[in-house]
């Protein structure tokens, strides 16, 4: 299981070339596909779950659950919050090499911190770690 | 243990700033919700995503916050604070 850092910045150096780098998106912005079930906007605790988003996701079948920030902007065009199309032009000028296999929404408010941090966070890491390929991640907010 | 590198887009320095992460690109004045700029805003969107990964190859200091402005953004925000007292 991966662990996270409470004492230190967790820096990992890049010592690669981005152009020969697989990257894959980790956003906190509430980003999902419209078939998968929406985040958990009616608890007041918010949300410890995370979707996962795959390499060929249409940015069309792709939305907002999120009550913590005006995404009305995301709702017309998702890249402002997760730049999936952006990543695939980057790839196509070859900035960067692929997009990862899996991406990953989660709705970034909760009041159940320690779960979020000790659960939710590492099961992520895990996922990008065994599944997607990633050499970088890039990470949003709203 | 295999760390992954990592870069944050964020419209929020002051609140991110308090998490330390390891790389973060601030595009100065996007509001929330634009952490890559307006929508259909292609160029503006490849360009703070390109500088954001660039970060990964520079010298950057961990925990730092690093400022960049994108003029063609329009209209300015103020980011949100961290509240006193916290």
């Amino acid at each position: 299981m991966t662990t996270l850092s409470r004492k230190c910045v967790p820096f990992t150096p890049f010592d690669g070339e981005l152009s020969k780098a697989t990257v894959a998106i980790v956003t906190s912005g509430g980003v999902h596909l419209k078939e998968q079930e929406p985040f958990n906007i009616a608890d007041d605790l918010g949300d410890l779950t995370f979707r996962i988003i795959p390499e060929d996701a249409d940015s069309s079948e792709l939305m907002v659950t999120h009550h913590h920030y005006n995404h009305t902007d995301a709702d017309r065009d998702i890249n402002v919050v997760f730049p999936l199309d952006v990543l695939r032009d980057l790839k196509e000028e070859g900035f960067i090499r692929e997009l990862a296999r899996k991406h990953v929404g989660y709705m970034g408010y909760t009041m159940q911190l320690k779960a979020m941090y000790e659960g939710t966070a590492p099961e992520i890491a895990n996922e990008i770690d065994r599944g997607s390929r990633a050499d970088v991640v890039l990470l949003t907010g709203g | 243990m295999r760390g992954i590198p990592t870069v944050l887009i964020t419209v929020s320095p002051e609140v991110s700033a308090q998490m330390r992460p390891p790389r973060a690109l601030y595009p100065k004045g996007f509001g929330v919700g634009n952490s890559t700029g307006r929508p259909g805003m292609r160029e503006l969107q490849r360009a703070v995503v390109r500088d954001a990964l660039l970060l990964l190859t520079e010298n950057t200091r961990p925990g730092e916050v690093v400022t960049r402005e994108y003029p063609d953004y329009g209209e300015q925000y103020e980011p949100p604070r961290v509240k006193a007292g916290r």
